[in-house]
């Protein structure tokens, strides 16, 4: 069986398409202003990383801005698989704080959820109505690769027909203070960003017109992979491939979906003449985990550049 | 396996005897809490950073060795379930100033510690069904033939965090965790871990514990914290289907039993719709003894049924004296342990967000 990407989406707060692809035409709203994106209902104490996650996510769907009235087509064959690892640090500690200098009764009940750490992936399954397998995984440095792999796995152990995958990260005190902890990352220290990416994985479908571009294994090792040809896209800035730590910040557990939501971009787009993408994602302590991406070859076809894309 | 009781002979033990690991809590503010007592393992008179962690390191270890399994040249993964992660150490971290490091939240190190030739190590955050989760995982691992064997564990200690969340939504200060009584007053936290390894079919004649049929998943979809019958009864038939079993043909259900307004009421409509044609086998659950365990919970109540279907020896459910209405129709064991003839059961764990696990298993 084979993996296809066949929709993607990035959200990070300021950036736009023209910045990085599967953005929004203009710059992506900050969490505080997710609500013109989602609608104003059910965003209530709502982390920063949930708000993102489900920008993300309401764009990869071609969702109109607004809340959906109902499930979304598919809902009840859909999975979702999110990779973040500080999306409720902040408020674990907040809780913490508030509890001992006052009490528990001054904590607002409404945080109850965000205490548990899948409240990311539920909240996305609540608000498209998504029924299917609902899996938030927390694995560190290669944890957004970790959550295309598996929902590469879920569609093919045959639990779901399509994965929704999903990497996110805050940017706030907390998230910055725990990365600070780390031992100089290779390429040095970037400023972290609050960063959202979701891809659609669904098995692929020969027939289906339209350029395709596929997923191949996962693979994970001790090292980055001795660097490929054609576009490659780098755990770390100075290695000679693309670095999105370097054009967008540190995303930690959302890099991964972000690098494969950006190369699936690049690779549809008619002016690129790239065919394939190897992206990797990691750091020394975890190790890394590599994905490759390919356009099938009757994408060319569909990708021919237009006279419309001349003329842009 | 390790929880407040002991180790997995001292717990299946204590259930049998209907002991129970309640105790009040140290460590914290109680009174700001509003949460006096839990289930938890009892390691010293200071608090320690990464008790989860050392938990996990512990009974992975345990588990590897005990299952003879050689782990060279073979694909050995590791899925971990954990509602909590370590964000008991990056509470003590902001306001303790306890040493941390950013690694450390997730269990990649405390797994190598004593695998280190494991080919991935994967933290599944799912709530309350982080174990259940990680097992679906380590099942299609193998079937995908992604991995040779599979360890699967879940852990996880209390934070203060969630404990503050548990006293402000309660009404009442709660003594003990009392699953599906009508007096139940609401969770109590548990602690610990539970590791088993998982195998294709070991070629070289090595014991067979137990086969996992199939785990199945679902989501509600419904409430962030609230539970739903239609979520819970879709992850039962998906763990039938992929199991190749009817609902005729389990013996008995370690059920999720939280002890909670809602959790109890909302399981018990879930198994009597499932059940309501099969008549249904026994029905127990253990966390009246060992508290919600929340990451390591799946696990442990999937090694009690193994236990006790090759002990033939059910435990009851401690601190159930009054069964709620929704589960007249069930066969709910309270009192004391009974003999029993059983060969499959039914392993049910669900959580936060309304994420559903369920597990068949035979011996």
């Amino acid at each position: 069986m084979t993996v296809a990407v066949t929709g993607y989406a990035t959200h990070v707060p300021g950036l736009s398409a023209r910045d990085l692809p599967g953005s929004p035409a203009e710059p992506a709203v900050a969490a505080d202003q997710a609500h013109v994106v989602l609608g104003r209902k059910g965003l209530l104490a709502k982390e920063p990383a949930t708000r993102l996650a489900l920008c993300a996510v309401h764009a990869a769907l071609g969702l109109p801005p607004g809340r959906p009235t109902g499930p979304v087509a598919g809902a009840g064959t859909t999975a979702v698989v999110v990779s973040s690892n500080l999306g409720n640090v902040q408020t674990v500690c907040a809780v913490v704080d508030e509890m001992r200098a006052s009490s528990g009764h001054a904590v607002s009940p409404l945080l109850a959820p965000n205490a548990s750490s899948n409240i990311i992936a539920s909240s996305i399954a609540i608000r498209y109505g998504i029924t299917g397998p609902n899996f938030m995984l927390c694995a560190g440095a290669t944890s957004g690769l970790d959550a295309v792999r598996l929902g590469a796995r879920l569609l093919r152990a045959g639990r779901t027909d399509r994965a929704v995958v999903v990497g996110v990260e805050p940017d706030d005190e907390i998230a910055r203070g725990l990365l600070g902890l780390r031992a100089t990352p290779p390429g040095g220290f970037s400023e972290p960003r609050a960063a959202a990416a979701c891809v659609l994985l669904t098995r692929y479908d020969p027939a289906a017109e339209g350029p395709a571009v596929l997923l191949d294994r996962v693979t994970r090792s001790a090292r980055p992979p001795e660097g490929a040809a054609g576009l490659r896209l780098d755990p770390h800035p100075g290695l000679g491939g693309v670095s999105l730590t370097e054009r967008v910040g540190e995303t930690y557990g959302a890099l991964g979906v972000l690098q494969v939501a950006a190369a699936t971009g690049w690779l549809l787009d008619p002016a690129s003449t790239h065919t394939a993408a190897e992206v990797t994602c990691g750091d020394p302590e975890d190790g890394y985990a590599t994905a490759r991406l390919s356009l099938t070859a009757a994408s060319q076809d569909w990708l021919a550049p237009t006279a419309e894309v001349i003329f842009r | 396996m390790l929880t407040c009781l002991g180790d997995a002979d001292d717990t299946v033990a204590a259930l049998l005897t209907g002991a129970s690991g309640v105790a009040p809590l140290r460590f914290v503010d109680t009174e700001k809490l509003f949460v006096g007592f839990g289930y938890p393992i009892d390691d010293g008179d200071r608090e320690r950073s990464f008790r989860a962690s050392s938990w996990l390191t512990e009974t992975v270890a345990d588990a590897v060795r005990e299952s003879g399994l050689d782990v060279s040249g073979k694909r050995v993964a590791v899925v971990v379930g954990s509602g909590l992660r370590e964000l008991r150490s990056l509470e003590r971290w902001h306001a303790d100033g306890a040493g941390a490091t950013l690694r450390e939240l997730h269990f990649d190190a405390a797994v190598r510690a004593v695998l280190p030739e494991a080919t991935e190590v994967l933290t599944v955050s799912n709530a309350c069904s982080a174990g259940g989760y990680a097992l679906a995982l380590a099942l299609d691992l193998l079937a995908l033939d992604e991995a040779d064997a599979v360890v699967v564990a879940g852990c996880d200690s209390m934070t203060e965090s969630m404990l503050t969340m548990i006293g402000r939504v309660g009404d009442e200060l709660v003594t003990e965790l009392r699953p599906f009584d009508r007096d139940r007053g609401g969770v109590l936290l548990g602690e610990g871990a539970a590791a088993l390894v998982l195998e294709r079919e070991p070629a070289d004649g090595r014991p067979v514990l137990a086969r996992i049929l199939g785990v199945g998943l679902s989501c509600d979809a419904h409430h962030e914290t609230a539970p739903d019958v239609a979520g819970i009864v879709a992850a039962m038939r998906d763990a039938h289907t992929r199991a190749g079993v009817a609902p005729e043909d389990i013996d008995l259900v370690l059920a999720h039993g939280t002890g909670t307004a809602l959790n109890d009421p909302t399981e018990a409509r879930a198994l009597t719709e499932v059940f309501a044609e099969a008549g249904g086998g026994l029905v127990t659950a253990i966390k009246g003894a060992t508290g919600h365990t929340s990451g390591g919970a799946a696990l442990m109540s999937l090694l009690v049924a193994v236990e006790a279907m090759r002990r033939g020896r059910l435990p009851a459910v401690i601190g159930l004296a009054d069964p709620i209405d929704e589960a007249a129709d069930l066969a709910v064991l309270a009192g004391e342990s009974v003999p029993i003839q059983a060969r499959i059961a039914q392993v049910n764990a669900f959580g936060f967000g309304g994420v559903n696990a369920v597990t068949i298993v035979e011996v």
